[in-house]
């Protein structure tokens, strides 16, 4: 007997929720598929050794296997890498431009007492061999699009750039603790520990001032670029923030602009980010939903120097917010029940057959026991809460009404139908 | 809107709640004796409730609270995307290997550690290059080495007087622990014109 058979991290996805995650995907496939983004696929193991450079992914993270050549396989812990090769290996002009949109699950073999989910669902884009902010902007409107389209509307866009940090860094000559270490405490704003930190360390006042700033570089994206201006001690600083600045212009001009926030505390310690990169929130909900950003030097790896900018929004995460909220869409499409006594048969299916022709849910049962008891069996199940049941005795429907099994006229009937 | 703050049970709590109060929160139904679980303030901006220590980085992260304070023992032991904004300097102490003064700790061989911290005591050792063992205990932590369970213990020391009492002694100092203030990632942002007024309240009190 195999009861309560199921791994820590992997979860069956319920019919309602599958029914509300093919509508949600159906519309943002269709949302991408307008801005001409084809949907494509990769499979869903990967050698291990696309990975076991990439910082990105600690290697503890991959769920690994061993295939009959003796070769390392893992399951895909990301989708952009994998896109980034069947990039690269199918449109070898670096400068062609290639749209692709994708919806797949990942996997990262997280090692926590705790449920955390192993197997995420992903939808998202990747948009190669344009380096423009409006390519960056068409990114970030794409991923607020994505969660408006849904109904959600406290959508939160918060983009930094990860060069401001890098170009100032690059100025300074720290070793490589010094700057994860930095790195860390920028990302989580721990101010108090920058300063106990820097104070231990040999470097100029105003450069220790200029990093103290760092994490406050959040907020209202007007205030934040005029903050940026005055902490710029090179033309690379002084570019990022004309990109910035581009980009922000670009959702102005599309009415995006509202929903996005400034937030230069993003380093590119643990992804493979080279330039702008995003999270998208929504209120109340507690954990990022939207990650993305340009990623300029993936390509290369494989052969092909070519930019890119994507996203992939956590889906099984934004179901769940709605489904708080109420926004799912909802299967309500009616089923009907036709049982027949065993002479009627042919008749039930000619009946059935005509009802799914008219996209009406039937089903058809041979009556094996009292009506009564039929009808009860299936009131009882969830699954049969709305059905409008049948039965056919004698060439002649009967319903239920008030307890009694009722005669239904030819015209009744072919109401159904019609 | 209301802002919401998690809480660690005990000293810090209790230091946290006056700051608040200080800042002219008033918590009418709040007294140490209270049973309920949540108090708001009179203008109904702030709520707060308490709760396991180790738990507070749990709510901070998923979003259950916007603002935690608890100590940096609790974030090194249970790391969580938060924001750690603030370091309150409240329930100060530091972070300990203790024994006995005579045995100092062996080079060369394997350790074994007794600790409520299993991840901070991991981490210092594997950075030494130094093999050990790590039993975790969930409290009177003192106890191990003196039944001989444990060469050593990891702990948070602040007076030195329970270590003293059983006849050991800090042998090194792994790092400073203070009480800090955390804050949701997406509330920051979400919640900003509300949150960033307090946070700032905060640091003036400092």
């Amino acid at each position: 007997m195999l009861f309560n058979y199921t791994i820590d991290g992997f979860e069956n996805i319920q019919h309602q929720d599958y029914f509300s995650l093919e509508k949600i995907t159906c519309k943002l496939m269709s949302l991408y598929r307008s801005y001409g983004y084809h949907q494509i696929s990769t499979p869903t193991f990967e050698t291990y050794d696309l990975y076991v450079h990439e910082d990105s992914i600690p290697s503890d993270d991959l769920f690994k296997l061993v295939n009959h050549q003796g070769k390392v396989l893992v399951l895909k812990p990301d989708a952009t890498l994998p896109i980034t090769r069947m990039a690269a290996m199918n449109h070898p002009h670096s400068d062609e431009i290639i749209k692709y949109s994708y919806q797949s699950n990942i996997y990262r073999n997280f090692s926590s007492p705790e449920m955390i989910k192993k197997e995420i669902t992903q939808i998202g884009i990747e948009y190669f061999g344009n380096n423009s902010p409006e390519c960056d902007g068409e990114v970030i409107a794409l991923a607020i699009l994505s969660l408006l389209e849904n109904g959600i509307a406290d959508v939160h866009i918060d983009l930094g750039h990860v060069g401001f940090t890098n170009y100032l860094f690059d100025e300074l000559d720290l070793s490589e603790t010094e700057r994860e270490t930095l790195f860390r405490y920028i990302e989580n704003k721990n101010i108090g520990d920058i300063a106990a930190y820097l104070s231990g360390l040999d470097m100029a006042a105003d450069k220790k001032d200029i990093i103290l700033k760092l994490p406050t570089l959040y907020g209202q994206p007007k205030n934040v670029l005029k903050e940026m201006k005055t902490l710029c001690i090179n033309t690379k600083m002084e570019w990022v923030v004309e990109q910035i600045a581009e980009i922000y212009h670009h959702l102005e001009v599309i009415g995006l602009a509202k929903y996005v926030i400034f937030d230069l505390g993003f380093t590119n310690q643990m992804n493979y980010y080279t330039d702008i990169n995003f999270k998208g929130y929504i209120s109340n909900c507690g954990e990022p939903v939207i990650s993305g950003g340009r990623y300029n030097n993936l390509s290369e790896k494989f052969g092909i120097p070519r930019p890119a900018c994507g996203f992939a929004i956590d889906l099984l995460k934004v179901i769940d917010y709605m489904e708080e909220e109420n926004l799912l869409p909802q299967d309500d499409q009616t089923r009907t029940i036709i049982f027949y006594a065993a002479d009627d048969k042919a008749r039930a299916y000619q009946f059935a057959q005509k009802l799914r022709a008219n996209h009406v849910m039937a089903e058809v049962f041979i009556i094996k026991s009292a009506w009564d008891d039929h009808l009860r069996s299936l009131q009882k199940n969830q699954l049969y809460k709305n059905a409008k049941i049948y039965f056919l005795s004698e060439g002649q429907f009967f319903a239920e009404k008030n307890g009694e099994f009722q005669p239904l006229d030819s015209l009744e009937i072919e109401s159904e139908v019609n | 809107m209301v802002i919401r703050f998690a809480l660690a049970k005990g000293r810090v709590a209790k230091k946290a709640i006056e700051l608040l109060i200080e800042l002219g929160y008033i918590f009418e139904d709040y007294s140490e004796k209270s049973r309920k679980l949540i108090f708001t303030d009179t203008t109904g901006t702030i709520e707060f409730f308490l709760v396991k220590s180790p738990d507070v980085p749990i709510y901070v992260e998923k979003g259950a609270a916007d603002i935690g304070i608890v100590g940096k023992d609790v974030l090194l032991e249970h790391p969580a995307q938060v924001y750690e904004m603030l370091n309150l300097n409240i329930g100060r102490c530091k972070m300990c290997v203790a024994g006995f003064k005579d045995r100092p700790i062996p080079y060369g061989k394997k350790l074994v550690v007794g600790t409520k911290y299993p991840v901070i005591a991991k981490n210092y050792f594997h950075t030494k290059g130094q093999l050990v063992d790590i039993i975790k205990i969930n409290g009177s932590v003192e106890l191990a080495p003196l039944i001989g369970l444990s060469d050593c213990i990891v702990d948070i020391v602040e007076s030195g007087n329970t270590l003293k009492e059983n006849g050991l002694t800090v042998l090194e100092e792994i790092c400073d622990i203070s009480s800090r203030l955390i804050v949701n990632q997406v509330s920051l942002k979400t919640k900003h014109e509300l949150i960033d007024p307090i946070i700032k309240e905060f640091e003036k009190q400092l």
